[in-house]
């Protein structure tokens, strides 16, 4: 039963499962470092970006061009989100600051049914799949779903590409700036709502990625993304809310924790770990391993 | 006890009674149907107004309410179907699970950023449906839980009068709440946590004393519905069940005590008359809801105010 090979197995496919999770968390905690809010609708983004790839993929494109379908359905997915923060979120700041809290948790919970309910209507409540003719690939011995691969490979390239703009160009400093003080920002002549609108059209944009790499792994269907997203949050509280390394490491860490746990205990339970890590990082570092003690303005 | 004596406490209780003493007769005229979906909004009315207590007015989100329902709902079925123990029994011991779990994770959340208990509680409340999904063989999952009717009738009349009786008792025991030094000490936080701890208010302590309130108070409706629906199935913890508590509350009035009451029972009737819409009413509402906030964040209670005072200014 304990096998070195089950053992690395699970290990690599944790590992794979973990960094798609992260870019979900990232998304969750990259717009809360910004505009110090949480988007709760952020799993409908997921379905939205999941649904775009099956349509492109199933109607358009066919499976051979599922990497463009992936592209399309992404930018897709920034545009709503640039949007949606035009029209319902940049209001936040017509609201007295006692209420922005409320105003910003309601509006994003109404999203989330709304989108949820319209997404039912629609497309009924059917699972579609976009199906992938990605071969089986072979990690030293270990065969591994070609599509899982491929979502893992895409996922990396976007952590890297996100890295980068963060880190080398003009953009990226107004994000990093603003995430650090929004007065500040503003002391040196940088609009804090255009970058409040790029940050939230990014962090949904990560979301809709996610939904489409998952397409044909987990399944197309109104609340596919609700398990995703509890687990964004998850990685979020143990990762440390606004940390972005945190985010990464705790989503490996989670996809570990979830993929051992499914091999080797009960894979009934796999979506329950994730919070039991929660609870012990809670009660051991409550600030989650890169979470500094809560700055509040 | 000041807080029964202070004249809000007295004209809302004066209100409540009233309605409650016209609300006993409508199940000599109104057909079962009409009383089942009645009892339904009393079961609401509940949650939504122990929900305003945390989020409107501490500002305290949880987004596990309909989750503390539901441990109330199956502590008392399961402690029932596995042992045979009273319905009596049963009810309270939901309760108190259903509050000893608030106050476990408020006490692991609530002293850091507001925004932890929403992202704990959401956790939790996947946690605890994923839970009773896949332990079938005990909680019996998707099949369903049979638990006993607590009159041993399907008849919704007797029910009818207990959901009243509790919706007055927890009305009453939330007007007294929040007027009394607690419940200052609960806005107080709303408007400004820093500020209210700076003046030696135990913030913490306050937030987690509503919280596991809060959680008890969802954990006895939950139970005492339990065993009215006598079939209780996972369905109870889809977080549709938490959104239309949100719905009810913001469209009632956020942070209002009047509120929830006005809000849940008109939204419960129309979802349960407009059923055959599916998924698009709810949509509609979420619609309703986004523009309620993105406008005056008053709902109906924004619009009774002005009655409300005129009706005590007169008397007084």
């Amino acid at each position: 039963m304990f096998s070195t090979e089950l053992v690395i197995q699970t290990a690599i496919s944790g590992v794979m499962i973990g960094v798609l999770y992260a870019l979900m968390a990232l998304g969750i905690t990259f717009i809360y470092s910004i505009m110090r809010m949480v988007n709760w609708a952020m799993g409908e983004f997921y379905m939205i970006g999941s649904y775009l790839q099956y349509m492109l993929v199933a109607w358009a494109l066919g499976p051979d061009l599922w990497w463009l379908a992936v592209l399309i359905s992404t930018a897709g997915v920034f545009v709503l989100g640039l949007v949606v923060q035009w029209g319902l979120i940049k209001p936040i700041f017509k609201k007295p600051p006692e209420l922005r809290d409320d105003y910003a948790t309601v509006v994003t919970l109404a999203l989330l049914l709304f989108l949820r309910s319209v997404a039912t209507g629609l497309a009924g409540p059917n699972q579609f799949t976009p199906g992938s003719n990605l071969p089986m690939v072979m990690i030293g011995p270990m065969p591994m779903a070609g599509a899982r691969v491929a979502a893992f490979l895409f996922a990396l390239a976007a952590l890297g590409i996100f890295w980068a703009v963060l880190r080398y160009t003009w953009h990226g400093l107004a994000l990093r700036a603003a995430s650090q003080s929004r007065v500040g920002v503003q002391t040196a002549g940088i609009d804090v709502l255009s970058v409040d609108r790029i940050a939230f059209g990014i962090g949904v944009a990560l979301a809709g990625l996610a939904g489409a790499l998952l397409a044909p792994v987990f399944l197309v269907y109104p609340t596919n993304g609700l398990i995703t997203t509890v687990k964004g949050f998850e990685i979020v509280v143990i990762g440390g809310l606004g940390s972005i390394p945190g985010a990464l490491i705790a989503g490996v860490l989670l996809g570990l924790m979830e993929s051992f746990g499914a091999a080797f205990v009960d894979s009934a339970y796999q979506n329950i770990y994730g919070f039991i890590l929660v609870i012990a990082i809670l009660v051991l570092r409550p600030t989650g391993l890169f979470g500094e003690r809560g700055r509040e303005a | 006890m000041i807080a029964l004596r202070s004249p809000t406490f007295r004209r809302s209780a004066i209100v409540i009674l009233v309605a409650a003493v016209l609300l006993l007769f409508v199940p000599l005229i109104a057909s079962n149907f009409v009383v089942h979906v009645l009892v339904a909004s009393f079961y609401y009315v509940i949650l939504a107004a122990s929900w305003n207590l945390l989020a409107g007015y501490t500002g305290q989100f949880s987004l596990a309410h309909h989750a503390f329902a539901a441990v109330g709902a199956y502590t008392s079925g399961l402690l029932g179907y596995h042992w045979g123990v009273s319905v009596w029994i049963g009810i309270p011991a939901g309760a108190l699970l259903a509050g000893a779990m608030g106050y476990g994770l408020g006490r692991l959340v609530l002293r850091m950023r507001t925004i932890y208990l929403a992202i704990a509680t959401w956790a939790f409340a996947e946690t605890v449906h994923v839970y009773l999904t896949a332990d079938y063989t005990f909680t019996r999952g998707e099949l369903g839980l049979s638990v006993k009717s607590l009159y041993g009738t399907l008849n919704p009349t007797p029910y009818y009068f207990t959901f009243l009786g509790l919706t007055v008792i927890v009305l009453l025991g939330l007007r007294a709440l929040i007027d009394s030094p607690l419940g200052y000490f609960m806005r107080a936080i709303k408007d400004d946590e820093l500020r209210a701890k700076s003046l030696g208010i135990d913030t913490t302590m306050v937030k987690v004393r509503v919280f596991s309130i809060s959680s008890a108070i969802a954990g006895l409706a939950g139970a005492v519905y339990g065993h009215y629906i006598v079939t209780l199935t996972p369905q109870m913890l889809d977080f549709s069940e938490m959104a239309k508590i949100v719905v009810m509350v913001v469209i009632g009035g956020f942070g209002t005590f009047i509120g929830p009451v006005v809000g849940a029972a008109p939204v419960n009737v129309a979802l349960t008359y407009l059923a055959s819409y599916g998924e698009w009413n709810l949509a509609v509402f979420a619609a309703v809801v986004i523009v309620l906030m993105r406008f005056s964040m008053e709902g109906i209670a924004g619009l009774l105010a002005p009655l409300w005072r005129r009706l005590w200014t007169r008397n007084a």
